[in-house]
């Protein structure tokens, strides 16, 4: 059966981003279906028994998330909607929401039904000016036509939504920093435990979910769980996922497939191979700039979450970039450490103080100042920040950091004996 | 608040200490170590084999810190919320893939905890590097060199050689953050102690985080300066030299300094504190901690109330001046005082003087104020020798009162002993019963008063005139007050530091005063020279020491009974029945 493209089905149409066009494409029939033949827990355990896994980068199975929420109801649940989406070669989410909003806040409705949580919260970084223009906006269509409010569809559910913009820090995309920033506080992520499912946006449950995760809720409403579990490969790896690819191709944007795609297929297909046929491809991080790269001679992979874990990287956010031959790595790993450091919250040490070392071994090599222990040197820094951190960002550095230098050692290795960039040199500059 | 379970884990043993095994708490070679039965409220767990039962919610670190194993931190105050940032904490918990950190996890049942070994070392000691490359490490100038704890887990912990070679991240130096801190944003580590105290504790939100990264940078709010009361304390919960107290920079090295444990005299709270000594010279005053009084806390006012003794001028002398002279003269300049006099004769002059007013005037023409700021020996004392011996039927107190009881530790009433003096039944501090006694000074009826540590000019309305009506001024203190100045009498006793001595606070809980400092020419504990006037009166040969002197007060006083001066110790112990509502037990964090 050929793969019928969801996700992206609306995108392309005029006025996309209206209910108008919406409904004309059967929009909202899921959130009817699950208000009046799911209880909640019957919706939990349909998305459960899909085997959605969450997109946001994690891959967390979300029915299972949904579950952790404690059973008795003393305060009040929230669902928090992580639209803060800011990793590097990663756009997906921006596209869902300026593009199809309604997709996403139909899997909205559904999922906060699910989890009986009458207030959500879109937390959408600061700089989607269009975006959050746009999905306030569908806030207001889908109340107006009855599908947020006081008794949605008749069926006595209530949800309210409150969009709040973010102050663009990438580290308010790591859930509980977001719930920090949500509160008004400085976006840093808290310990855990407790988790958010127990103790989350002021002090209550909290179900923290991806755009796209919740737009697959919508699928999964609309079609069914046996419709989206047999998408993809089975049967961790279900559904259809957003593929971002940027970099050293003719065509970088947003792709639609089943998880589990090659990813040759991906980047030879959809968009359209190598940008100068002169230039083969040297490497590719699949999973978004915070994942371990692969070299060329690794990248016969497929793209899902377990055949990416065992070639040694993981789908991430599904935000592929791709280097060709005119790369230097030590220069892409430069940027790449720059714009952690930048980013870095500096909570906690390791992170705060290694990131920024890194940048300054980085900037030496790349200028020519490098010393032979530098190469040591950059992946004991990394082995000293995974791990060891309060939040998953200090992973976001040390992986690429540790997976550059393992896969490409040679390269740095040249910067510090030759004391120079060989590719600037070769190119005269 | 009081409950001693709850505190076992909060009194941190000092960060420099290594890894020493408690007593009888070591495994025996070859046996397997077995995690011992517990009660309902309770958790055993293993720590480096080592079995440890610790009450439920308590941190892996805290107990460790029951075993005698030191898991060194910086972040982590037992006073303030767990911020979980230093990492320095991280230890290996069987069956988590990850290092944990022993602050914010919960020791659980069975729990196998590795504080020590080569994984946990490694990254203590990547740790301390990453706090050092970006730190000055100007340690030969650090105020903070003695008790810094990047230095002394560098020792203990550290890599002891340096892999960075860039260029430092700068910052800030000696930047004025407050009346008075000032901030050294290089050494700043980001624990955020600083930011969660004056969250938490002080409640005043000065602090905050600026900046990310490496560029992260603690500082105060534009015009709003880290100038609350309690302002000190973000020095003294800064692990490095970050912070640091203005009054005391470059005043003396640390190890220098000798740290006496005593009590804060500048309010009835009596903080437990530490007084720090150098050649005799009082130069800081740190809060001790003790979770019935204050916590790990004290105002700053408190911490530079030691500052008055150097800045007035001291009484060492006993001084004699000539009879006053007869009522209704003109006034005029004051004679000059007499050559300075031995005690001997400045007390026969004293007795004298004050027996010939009872003569000429009778009993009720005399008349003492006596100051809460005493010790309570002091005041038993006098309450003996002028009340009992010298047959002066009035004595009164003067209450001293500015401000308001805050939320914290500051009480309005600002002396360290009224407490005290109501429980030895000299009736509580009263500006009144001061006044009646003034009043009959002005009409003629009091002829001859004496004063024990106060100065009569500093209460209100009161003029150095009426003091002049006076046939019998005999003053004890420790200052030339200008009731010093016009005293017939007087004698130099002991000032803040210079005495052993007890007092009781407003929760009636009796705690030490002790001499750190030799006091200054002749001067004498004021309990001392009252048994030596009351001699004069008959007294016998008693009170040989502050110690006699509050054991018979235990004997003697029914609040006291049971106590003795030893047992108080260094955290003091509640008086009998004057125990305080709990409300008024020491504020916790978040309370």
């Amino acid at each position: 059966m050929a793969f019928e493209p969801l996700l992206t089905r609306n995108i392309h149409r005029e006025g996309s981003e209206s209910i108008d066009a919406y409904l004309a494409s059967g929009g909202y029939q899921g959130l009817r279906r699950v208000l009046k033949e799911f209880t909640p827990e019957k919706f939990v355990e349909e998305v459960k028994t899909s085997g959605l896994r969450g997109r946001g980068g994690a891959g967390f199975p979300t029915g299972m998330k949904w579950g952790f929420l404690p059973k008795g109801r003393e305060k009040p649940r929230y669902l928090c909607v992580n639209a803060d989406e800011s990793e590097p070669g990663t756009f997906k989410d921006r596209l869902l929401i300026e593009k199809d909003p309604h997709l996403v806040l139909e899997g909205i409705i559904a999922s906060a039904y699910a989890i009986e949580c009458n207030l959500a919260f879109f937390y959408i970084r600061g700089e989607f000016h269009q975006g959050c223009r746009t999905f306030e906006k569908a806030i207001a269509e889908a109340r107006a036509r009855g599908f947020l409010g006081k008794n949605i569809l008749g069926s006595g559910f209530d949800l309210e939504i409150i969009v709040y913009r973010g102050a663009g820090a990438y580290i308010c995309g790591e859930e509980t920093a977001l719930l920090e920033s949500l509160e008004g506080k400085r976006g840093y992520p808290r310990i855990k435990p407790p988790f958010p499912a127990v103790v989350g946006l002021y002090g209550c449950p909290t179900i923290i979910n991806n755009v796209e995760t919740l737009a697959n809720v919508t699928l999964i409403a609309e079609r069914g769980s046996a419709w989206f579990a047999g998408i993809g490969r089975p049967p961790k790896n279900t559904g259809p996922k957003l593929f971002c690819i940027s970099g050293h191709v003719k065509r970088p944007g947003v792709y639609e497939a089943p998880l589990g795609i090659p990813f040759l297929e991906l980047l030879n297909e959809r968009a359209g191979g190598m940008l100068h046929p002169s230039r083969p491809l040297k490497a590719a991080v699949p999973g978004g700039s915070s994942m371990k790269i692969l070299p060329a001679s690794k990248c016969d992979v497929l793209l899902d979450f377990d055949s990416l874990a065992a070639a040694g990287t993981s789908l991430g956010s599904a935000g592929g970039m791709v280097m060709d031959t005119g790369t230097c790595i030590v220069g892409a790993l430069l940027n790449l450490a720059r714009f952690y450091a930048h980013e870095s919250c500096g909570q906690c040490t390791p992170c705060r103080e290694g990131t920024g070392w890194l940048v300054k071994i980085l900037s030496r090599l790349e200028r020519g100042d490098g010393r032979p222990e530098d190469v040591g040197l950059l992946a004991d820094i990394a082995f000293r920040i995974e791990g060891n951190t309060v939040c998953p960002f200090g992973e976001a550095i040390a992986w690429p950091v540790d997976s550059y230098v393992k896969a490409f050692r040679e390269e740095f290795e040249d910067h510090a004996r030759r004391k120079a960039c060989p590719m600037r040199a070769a190119a005269g500059a | 608040m009081s409950d001693p379970q709850s505190l076992q884990p909060r009194l941190s043993p000092p960060p420099h200490q290594p890894n020493v095994p408690a007593p009888g708490a070591a495994p025996v070679p070859g046996a397997a170590p077995a995690i011992p039965p517990t009660g309902p409220d309770e958790v055993a767990l293993l720590i480096d084999d080592r079995p440890v039962v610790v009450r439920k919610g308590a941190t892996v670190l805290q107990a460790a810190e029951k075993a005698g194993i030191l898991v060194p931190h910086y972040c982590y105050h037992p006073g303030i919320s767990i911020a979980g940032n230093c990492r320095m904490c991280l230890v290996e918990i069987e069956k988590m893939p990850k290092l944990q950190i022993g602050c914010a996890t919960a020791a659980a049942p069975g729990m196998v905890v590795r504080t020590s070994n080569d994984r946990v070392k490694g990254v203590r000691a990547g740790i301390q590097e990453f706090l050092l490359i970006n730190h000055p490490l100007d340690c030969p100038i650090c105020d903070q060199a003695g008790e810094c704890r990047l230095q002394s887990y560098e020792k203990d912990y550290g890599r002891g050689f340096s892999r960075f070679a860039e260029e430092k991240v700068h910052f800030p130096k000696r930047y004025d953050i407050g009346r008075s801190v000032l901030f050294d944003a290089e050494r700043c580590i980001k624990c955020t102690r600083c930011i969660r105290f004056c969250d938490e504790v002080s409640k005043s939100h000065e602090l905050a985080l600026f900046s990310r990264g490496d560029h992260t940078i603690v500082g105060a709010f534009p015009g709003r300066p880290l100038d609350n009361l309690y302002s000190g304390c973000t020095v003294d919960v800064c692990p490095v030299g970050a912070l640091t107290w203005k009054p005391f920079r470059f005043k003396a090295r640390v190890w220098f300094l000798k740290n006496v444990p005593s009590v804060c005299a500048g309010c009835a709270r009596g903080c437990n504190v530490n007084v720090a000594t150098f050649r005799n010279r009082i130069h800081r005053m740190t809060p001790r901690v003790n979770a019935d009084v204050n916590d790990y806390w004290m105002c700053d006012a408190g911490r530079q109330s030691y500052e008055t003794l150097y800045a007035r001028p001291r009484l060492e002398q006993p001084i004699v001046r000539p009879l006053p002279a007869l009522p209704g003269a003109p006034e005029g300049p004051r004679p000059p005082a007499e050559a300075d006099s031995p005690w001997d004769g400045a007390l026969d002059r004293a007795a004298a003087l004050l027996r010939e007013v009872a003569r000429t005037g009778g009993r009720d023409s005399l008349a003492a104020i006596v100051s809460a700021r005493l010790s309570l020996e002091d005041l038993y004392v006098a309450k003996r020798v002028l009340g009992d011996l010298a047959g002066i039927p009035r004595l009164a107190i003067p209450s001293h009162e500015e401000g308001e009881d805050d939320h914290l530790l500051i009480r309005r009433d600002k002396t360290p002993n009224g407490r005290g003096a109501e429980l030895l039944g000299l009736g509580a501090p009263s500006s009144s019963r001061v006044r009646e006694i003034l009043d009959d000074v002005a009409s003629g009826r009091v002829k001859g008063v004496v004063v024990v540590g106060e100065d009569l000019l500093a209460l209100p309305g009161i003029a150095p005139p009426l003091l002049d009506r006076l046939e019998a001024l005999v003053v004890i203190d420790w200052w030339k007050s200008p009731t010093v100045e016009r005293a017939h009498v007087a004698l130099p006793s002991c000032g803040y530091g210079e005495f052993d001595g007890t007092v009781v606070n407003f929760q009636g809980r009796a705690q030490r005063l002790r001499a750190a400092l030799r006091p200054p020419g002749e001067a004498d504990p004021a309990w001392r020279i009252l048994r030596d006037l009351g001699r004069r009166f008959g007294l016998a040969n008693e009170y040989a020491s502050a110690p006699s002197v509050f054991d018979e007060i235990a004997v003697k006083v029914p609040a006291f009974a049971g106590l003795t001066f030893r047992a108080l110790g260094d955290a003091g112990a509640p008086v009998s029945g004057a125990a305080a509502p709990r409300s008024a037990g020491a504020p916790r964090a978040g309370a």
